[in-house]
């Protein structure tokens, strides 16, 4: 009983890092209507870029690292959406796609150049902490960090999203682009914001994945297949979807592992996913499909 | 009048483009004669790079269905010649058969859940299939978990016999969807790929055209599956499942140009040459690819085939129906 209820806390944690991964493409999704496959690769980047910061510029000073990689991680999204993405966007979804499958096998191999393919970690003193430690439940201090940065950042894209005018222009665009166009709306411009409003909430959660996990270069497909499951359970383009999404796939991730063992806990992760997709093939939380 | 130069410029056309075919034909047939083991190796590699990548067209370019998850059918592939020789001692021909076989019973299986989401959702449930096949094959005792094996029957094989085992699939598959499109279910693939509802209104019955599609595609790379791994002669489930095998079929369709039949031959013989050359720089080769295949979506969206056959109207293997 007692690793049932520690496996549903852990799940529920992990889920919250899982949204927060996922946030970003789902976001995306809904504005563009395009998959970004590079997503995965993007937030390991912008982890390698945060460990190297920190210990060449900042001394350490993982605040500071964090805040030079947002930037670095914004500008790097205005370039791809301004010269690659937006490019290829009015020719339907699949050159788009492809771009970013391009993009995806690009930097992976050049962060494998660059640090080589051993695994890196940040190092992290909430790690070995534990915030409550009871007979029932362990919660690492590292873990709870993860799903209340993770619940913030959502939180500040929702209202973003819903209450300012940059938010209005992006749900405008997301609806029906011709008539946001047709309104005085630059939506390639929407396009490129959006994109540099998605990698730092990237950068973010490539920070929590580096203090949480090790990480080498070919990991990012790993976290593009958590961002998939997340966004595809919570319906893609729902930024709360995303939090419902993340938690199932974490919980279901912990329960396979503790009743199948470990080597299952991947496994039990994607058969959910399958089977959700199967049964609701446009997520859990998705409005309608609009034609 | 106009009618006679049309049959005039059809007679003309095909015999020039016959006596390249048979030139092709002919040098690769007696390649093991003329050229060097090297050169016969590139070749292999080239062939079924070729059978791939023409069924990951089918897919793409012809039916609308990008799939990222061609990697099971060569995983499948290469497992069951793997256990057929190595853990049963049977012929290697026995399997190529369950290779293709067993490839479109699980297609068949996972048709049912994959073909209930479609466009973007299809690409990722493809890719999550087969997540789940590489994560199971390394946690199952009977295919040795995730050691694998040595295909240990192969390495007595001529490397003239894996060339012609690869010269047949490679010509085989082309052959195959030459036909396939010139049929009445090509011209049913690409009508449903150019606007569903209105060739569904025609009669088309969209679900099984896709369906058939899949069926063949799985087939056929289950089969160039089994050729791969009788040239690597060793499989493990990471890189029998990996993403790499359909990194390499789009990137090469992309760079041959999507929708027509010359762009994965094109395709593959760049992207083995490119990969041959920078063989010494494992990392930067597929960087360069990536780099590669962006340039060519944004500067010639249609591939080096596409272009060239919009630009001088070269067209080799023509699948257009002549109006006359």
């Amino acid at each position: 009983m007692e690793i049932v209820v520690q496996s549903l806390v852990t799940g529920v944690l992990f889920g919250g890092l899982y949204a927060l991964i996922g946030v970003g493409m789902s976001l995306i999704f809904g504005i563009m209507k395009i998959t970004n496959i590079a997503h995965g690769d993007l937030m390991i980047m912008s982890t390698f870029l945060t460990m190297t910061f920190a210990t060449s510029i900042t001394g350490g000073n993982m605040f500071l690292a964090i805040v030079i990689t947002c930037v670095v991680m914004a500008i790097v999204g205005i370039l791809i959406q301004k010269f690659l993405v937006n490019k290829v966007i009015d020719k339907g979804s699949e050159p788009a796609l492809l771009v970013t499958f391009g993009l995806s096998i690009a930097i992976q191999n050049a962060l494998l150049l660059f640090y080589g393919p051993n695994s890196q970690s940040l190092s992290s003193e909430l790690l070995n902490k534990n915030l409550v430690n009871t007979p029932w439940a362990i919660i690492p201090a590292q873990y709870a960090k993860n799903l209340v940065v993770a619940i913030v950042i959502i939180i500040i894209l929702t209202i973003v999203m819903k209450y300012t005018s940059f938010g209005r222009a992006i749900r405008a665009t997301s609806g029906d682009r011709m008539a946001a166009e047709l309104m005085g709306v630059n939506t390639k411009r929407i396009f490129v914001l959006a994109m540099c409003m998605t990698m730092v909430a990237t950068a973010i959660a490539g920070l929590l994945v580096g203090e949480t996990f090790v990480f080498y270069p070919s990991t990012g497909t790993q976290y593009l297949i958590i961002a998939f499951g997340v966004v595809v359970i919570g319906g893609m383009g729902s930024i709360p979807g995303t939090l419902i999404g993340g938690i199932i796939l974490g919980v279901s991730q912990m329960l396979g592992a503790t009743f199948f063992g470990p080597t299952y806990q991947t496994l039990t992760g994607y058969i959910v996913m399958l089977v959700i997709l199967t049964i609701k093939p446009q997520g859990l939380l998705s409005k309608k499909a609009r034609l | 009048m106009d009618k006679k130069l049309g049959t005039e410029k059809g007679l003309r056309k095909p015999s020039l483009k016959a006596i390249i075919i048979i030139v092709i034909l002919a040098a690769l047939v007696t390649l093991p004669v003329w050229g060097s083991p090297y050169l016969m190796n590139i070749f292999v590699l080239v062939l079924l790079y070729i059978a791939i990548g023409q069924m990951w067209n089918l897919l793409a370019g012809y039916s609308g269905l990008v799939s990222l998850g061609q990697q099971a059918f060569v995983g499948i592939g290469g497992y069951c010649l793997a256990m057929t020789s190595q853990e049963y001692g049977l012929p290697l021909v026995l399997g190529f058969i369950l290779a293709g076989v067993v490839s479109v019973v699980f297609a068949l299986v996972i048709s049912l859940p994959i073909f209930k989401m479609s466009g973007v959702y299809f690409t990722i449930g493809t890719w999550i299939v087969c997540e789940c096949l590489r994560v199971f094959f390394s946690s199952w005792k009977f295919v040795n978990y995730s050691i694998g094996y040595n295909i240990s029957a192969t390495y007595k094989m001529l490397p003239s016999t894996i060339y012609f085992v690869a010269l047949g699939i490679g010509v085989a598959t082309t052959v195959l969807v030459i036909l396939l499109l010139r049929s009445k279910f090509g011209l049913g693939l690409m009508a449903m790929r150019d606007n569903a509802s209105a060739a569904e209104i025609r009669g088309i019955e969209l679900y099984k055209t896709k369906l058939k599609c899949f069926l063949i595609s799985s087939f056929v790379t289950g089969i160039a599956g089994a050729g791969l791994y009788l040239n690597i002669a060793f499989i493990q489930p990471n890189a029998a499942f990996g993403i790499d095998w359909t990194i390499s079929m789009t990137f090469l369709v992309i760079i041959g140009g999507l929708g027509t039949i010359e762009g994965p031959i094109v395709g593959a013989v760049i992207f083995v040459l490119l990969r041959q050359l920078l063989y010494d720089f494992p990392g930067f080769s597929m960087l360069l690819l990536g780099v590669i295949a962006i340039a060519i979506i944004l500067v010639a969206p249609k591939g080096i085939m596409g272009y060239v056959n919009e630009r001088f109207g070269l067209d080799i293997f023509s699948i257009r129906r002549r109006l006359d």
